[in-house]
């Protein structure tokens, strides 16, 4: 199957929040309590049961207001710094794109939590299990939209192959640009490019999201630096207290010492 | 009879032992997070969860033991204190001991200046143990609390964690031969249980530190 996309329009969203509920309906997560963050902002933050949620940030200007809505999900990274964090090879990439954790697999230590520049994966300290979002691969791989896709009345969520998806971002971002020069695709320029690409009405910075996302300098440092060098310390270590005791036994020091406790004995200090 | 003086009192054994046995604890219920390689060493204490609330219990007490061991007026923490401020105090003297930690460590001898309480080789190793203890209790209360802190710090806590484990666990091995399988070096062993070491032995490798303080402890056994 090829590399899938989907494209997320947010000039199109209405913030009706169809999207998070058709996750939790066809990924069978429970409903949480919700509170009101900040305008009309039920959901905080990922959480191990709530995939997906529609964030609302209010943008005032010449005493207009400007909804900036989005909805946030795992970004399925094409090259994914959870993965390359994940401390049991239970992180994996699908030929379609998407970034998944083999439950199994997963002993929810979290490393994979800071080391993604959005913070999505979260973990279940009671069962001790990291999820997030899975891009309802079940229903992808047999030919179906994701649930959110599936649902999104205003047409905002679009999904497709990537290259064909790439296209209809492409021609909408020309089509917003003739009267929003602030139009800009979120998505395609980072991380080895992400599966989920953005159509922002404004600046990354203004929705909250990082404007240039990084795998950060340290899990590099962390796995392809300490850990090689901690181990040759560790070998090279080994190997030379082997080579001690047997130079030792070489040169008869094993057999002095006897000699050398027996004198030191009679001896006692100077 | 033997001739012994006096080298460690009992609260400079005690957090010793507290150091050593709960860092291979540590060690041991840390590496099967390290690689899925090491993953398998996590199932002698029962599998990865249970290694991993042991790996907390034991952090505390690691962590706040040895903080115990250096407060108060008791010759312990006093001996505690005293092992800082020596090993902060790295001379002339020192270096020409180090210089040699290659021959000596492998059955050779080079005569070396009189040295203090701790020679430049035990100056060398203690100084890598206090800042690898420093940075590894840091980044691991860091990583334990990782929801709640920082998104950069957590991310670094990760490297320097695991650099200090492996860099320790290489000192270690290289302390365990110097202590218990060097032929010369390992008649200290005992002044680590009994707290008393052979007065020769005294002599020949802290001379300084014979003359101005350990003979007056010197007895028979």
């Amino acid at each position: 199957m090829a590399r899938k996309m989907v494209f997320i329009d947010t000039s199109l969203c209405t913030g009706c929040k169809a999207c998070s509920v058709a996750c939790k309906a066809w990924n069978d997560l429970p409903a949480e309590k919700t509170k009101r963050i900040v305008s009309y902002q039920t959901q905080a933050d990922f959480t191990p049961t709530t995939w997906t949620y529609v964030q609302f940030r209010e943008n005032y200007k010449n005493e207009k207001m400007q909804f900036n809505m989005i909805k946030l999900q795992c970004f399925h990274c094409a090259d994914p710094a959870c993965m390359k964090a994940c401390s049991s090879d239970a992180i994996y990439k699908t030929e379609t794109g998407y970034t998944l954790i083999d439950q199994d697999k997963c002993i929810g230590c979290g490393y994979c939590t800071k080391n993604c520049p959005w913070e999505v994966p979260k973990t279940d300290s009671k069962i001790n299990k990291t999820s997030k979002c899975t891009g309802c691969i079940d229903r992808v791989e047999a030919g179906m939209k994701p649930a959110c896709v599936q649902t999104c009345q205003p047409g905002a969520l679009q999904f497709g192959d990537y290259d064909e998806m790439m296209a209809v971002a492409q021609a909408r971002l020309a089509e917003l640009k003739l009267s929003n020069h602030k139009a800009n695709l979120y998505g395609d320029q980072f991380m080895g490019s992400t599966t989920y690409l953005y159509l922002l009405e404004d600046t990354p910075y203004s929705y909250g999201l990082h404007p240039n996302p990084v795998s950060p300098i340290s899990l590099t440092i962390w796995k392809d630096l300490v850990h090689p060098l901690g181990g040759i310390a560790i070998g090279a270590s080994a190997v030379a207290i082997a080579g001690g005791v047997v130079a030792n036994f070489v040169m008869g020091n094993y057999a002095k010492r006897a000699k050398k406790i027996a004198e030191s004995h009679n001896e006692g200090g100077k | 009879m033997a001739k012994v003086v006096y080298r460690f009192s009992k609260g400079e054994r005690f957090v010793h032992w507290l150091h050593g046995v709960s860092f291979l604890l540590l060690l041991f219920t840390g590496l099967g997070v390290l690689t899925v390689a090491l993953q398998p060493l996590s199932n002698i204490f029962g599998g990865i969860q249970v290694s991993r609330n042991i790996h907390r219990v034991v952090a505390v007490i690691f962590t706040i033991g040895i903080i115990i061991g250096f407060v108060g007026k008791g010759e312990g923490a006093r001996q505690m204190r005293r092992w800082v401020r020596d090993v902060l105090n790295f001379g002339k003297d020192d270096f020409a001991h180090a210089k040699n930690f290659a021959i000596e460590f492998f059955g050779g001898h080079k005569p070396f200046p009189p040295q203090g309480k701790f020679n430049g080789g035990e100056k060398l190793n203690s100084m890598f143990t206090i800042l690898g203890t420093i940075c590894i209790a840091i980044s691991g209360y860091i990583m334990w609390f990782a929801p709640s802190m920082p998104q950069f710090l957590v991310q670094w806590a990760y490297p320097i964690h695991s650099a200090c484990a492996l860099f320790m666990a290489a000192l270690l091995i290289a302390h365990f031969y110097l202590g218990v399988l060097h032929p010369d070096s390992n008649q200290a062993l005992k002044g680590i249980f009994t707290g008393w070491v052979p007065a020769k032995f005294a002599y020949e490798h802290y001379e300084k530190w014979y003359q101005e303080e350990a003979e007056q402890t010197l007895k028979e056994v």
